[in-house]
């Protein structure tokens, strides 16, 4: 009976995580913060993705006679073409603004979703088979945290060309090493549990465990916590671009933006603000959404 | 005898961690494009003559030659040299390749030795600035969780967290430093210019210390023992100050041991927007110049900091805390 009933134990475990995932959800929807930054959030988001279809205005077409205009009701001769106005060659600030959103959101999902992907790979070999692989990808676990990541970064991308894929992959390569150690943590604690013992008596290989009945049960819970580091990478890609080390101009991005406007500060104020408004509006959108879930996590799982 | 083998053990750690970091960092620099010598002899050099700098200076040895060269040099505190700084004064590229005085290049740890100081001073007046806005609102949170004030400072943090330092640090510039002339901004010249640059720093940090301080101390506040101190007598702030804040200060020394490297990527940013003249500031220039032996230096010193802010943090809280045990 106990081979029979084996399986299915571990389904109902996994549906009662399942069922935790959906109580999260239902917790972190049910305040205020998460509420405001989910609509905040999406009206950015539409905005970021519609812009090509509501307006014609290219983002890096040049218009001398219009340039330097400032935003609307913030100066002499603002114009409705140009809400925010337009920089020092005449581009509109709204389109750049927005398609550096576009970049900055691709740049900040990606790379999240690497750093998971790594991180747990790494978490859960170390986690499950113990001895010592554990003690060899935790040392470099170690050894990575203690670089500081910016360095690395800077220091990876400042040798070769900065491109989309290079940029997703250095800082996602970079910031694995919490989410190894998070994964580490829930993988041993699951692996003592009945279900897993059971699939290894009934011959399961241990990529299978480690894989269809392990994984499954530790992920989601990571998840939540990744969505306050889509907010971090997105930071980080505009610090790299302000650096001049992330995706080269013409494309736009937050962090070249502001450090072309940097050197236009004092007759030109809103090409460095007023992108770094939108970037603050949005990140806030997304933190607030991050805070509130990882509350509802700390709720549901206090509360079980 | 606990503080020996616990020091002798993380210390051990520490040295496999910082080799492990310099392999790292050694490594990545030799492989990716780009050759150095070019730089420090000049655009002008003939091909020959850079061939010949590049094998006097060891450069066309296996990568585990150098790095063992090096690294012995390491273990007896020679850092090496930079590429392309000379010794004396701030000159920097722009010299041509038979230009005498070239040969006289800095000693890295100098160039550290010169700079961490001025960064050690901007990271602790931000962490002073960071309690200052920290405590207050955390305690506050954490008194009332899940009522307004605990609402307030998780909107607050989100905030503060949602802030770019380079896009805040500019803004303050434009508005207190050019617009409303309270404090000076760029470059240094005297203590004052530490403030601004602090203060950014500061609440890039402040909100991962609102949230530790909230966290511990509404934990601290429902247990038993909180309730008996009211029994005794105790007055609320009594309570707060002797039992809830202590609970508080191990989260806290630990939260300062992880994000230190946080900390330092933000000091870096920060130097540079402000052209602050610490360790930030000569990291950025160091990977922009392709100063390999700087890079390295710095990475090797920022990680034997980090290893030993560790063990001094371990160290803290067993004093106090003494149930902790490492």
């Amino acid at each position: 009976m106990t081979i029979i009933d084996l399986p299915s134990s571990a389904a109902d475990q996994e549906r009662s995580e399942a069922r935790i995932a959906t109580r999260i959800w239902q917790h972190a929807f049910a305040s205020t913060e998460f509420k405001i930054g989910l609509v905040v959030f999406v009206v950015l988001l539409s905005a970021a993705l519609l812009y090509p279809w509501l307006s014609d205005i290219d983002p890096t077409k040049m218009n001398i006679r219009a340039k330097l205009t400032p935003p609307v009701f913030m100066g002499e001769d603002w114009t409705w073409a140009h809400p925010l106005g337009t920089d020092q060659l005449g581009r509109d600030m709204l389109a750049r603004t927005l398609v550096g959103l576009r970049y900055s959101l691709l740049i900040g999902v990606s790379t999240t979703v690497l750093m998971v992907m790594v991180g747990a790979l790494i978490g859960l070999f170390a986690g499950y088979f113990g001895g010592w692989v554990d003690t060899v990808l935790m040392r470099l676990t170690d050894a990575q945290l203690s670089i500081p990541m910016i360095i690395l970064a800077i220091t990876i991308l400042g040798v070769s060309r900065p491109t989309i894929p290079s940029i997703i992959l250095v800082l996602g390569l970079a910031g694995w090493p919490v989410y190894a150690r998070v994964m580490r943590s829930m993988v041993m604690a699951e692996r003592k549990k009945e279900f897993v013992r059971g699939a290894m008596v009934l011959g399961a290989t241990d990529l299978r465990i480690m894989f269809a009945l392990i994984l499954p049960l530790v992920l989601p819970p990571m998840m939540f916590v990744a969505v306050l580091d889509i907010a971090r990478m997105m930071i980080f890609e505009s610090v790299l671009g302000f650096l001049g080390l992330g995706v080269q101009p013409p494309t736009p991005t937050f962090g070249n933006i502001i450090a072309d406007g940097r050197k236009y500060l004092l007759n030109a104020w809103w090409i460095a603000t007023m992108p770094g408004i939108f970037l603050v509006v949005t990140l806030t959108s997304i933190n607030l959404m991050g805070a509130a879930l990882e509350r509802a996590r700390n709720t549901v799982y206090g509360g079980t | 005898m606990f503080v020996v083998r616990f020091l002798a053990r993380r210390l051990f750690q520490g040295v496999i961690i910082v080799f492990l970091v310099s392999a790292l960092i050694f490594t990545l620099l030799r492989v990716v494009p780009g050759d150095p010598v070019r730089l420090m002899a000049g655009g002008m050099a003939p091909e020959a003559l850079i061939e010949q700098i590049a094998t006097d200076m060891g450069l066309r040895d296996p990568i585990y030659v150098q790095f063992a060269r090096y690294m012995s040099g390491v273990a007896q505190g020679d850092l090496g040299q930079s590429f392309v700084r000379p010794a004396s004064g701030a000159a920097l590229g722009g010299a041509s390749f038979d230009d005498t005085t070239r040969s006289e290049r800095a000693e890295v740890l100098t160039l550290i030795a010169e700079t961490a100081p001025m960064t050690i001073q901007l990271a602790l007046l931000a962490m002073i600035f960071a309690l200052i806005i920290a405590i207050p609102i955390g305690i506050w949170a954490g008194l009332n969780p899940g009522r307004w004030p605990d609402r307030i400072a998780l909107y607050l943090s989100s905030i503060f967290v949602s802030l770019p330092n380079f896009w805040l640090g500019i803004v303050l510039v434009l508005l207190l430093s050019v617009k409303l002339q309270l404090v000076p901004a760029i470059g240094y010249d005297g203590f004052a210019y530490t403030i601004l640059p602090a203060f950014v720093l500061a609440i890039e940090i402040a909100p991962f210390i609102i949230r530790a301080l909230s966290v511990s101390v509404a934990s601290v506040m429902s247990q038993n023992f909180i309730a008996i101190a009211a029994v005794r007598g105790l007055t609320q702030t009594q309570i707060v100050f002797r039992h809830a804040l202590k609970n508080s200060a191990v989260p806290l020394l630990n939260l300062l041991g992880v994000q230190f490297s946080m900390l330092l990527g933000g000091v870096l940013v920060i130097e540079f927007i402000f052209d602050y003249p610490g360790l930030g500031l000569l990291t950025i220039n160091a990977v922009l110049q392709r100063d390999f032996p700087l890079i390295q230096g710095i990475a090797i010193v920022t990680a034997a900091a980090f290893v030993l802010i560790n063990i001094f943090v371990d160290l803290i809280a067993t004093v106090i805390d003494p149930r902790l045990d490492y």
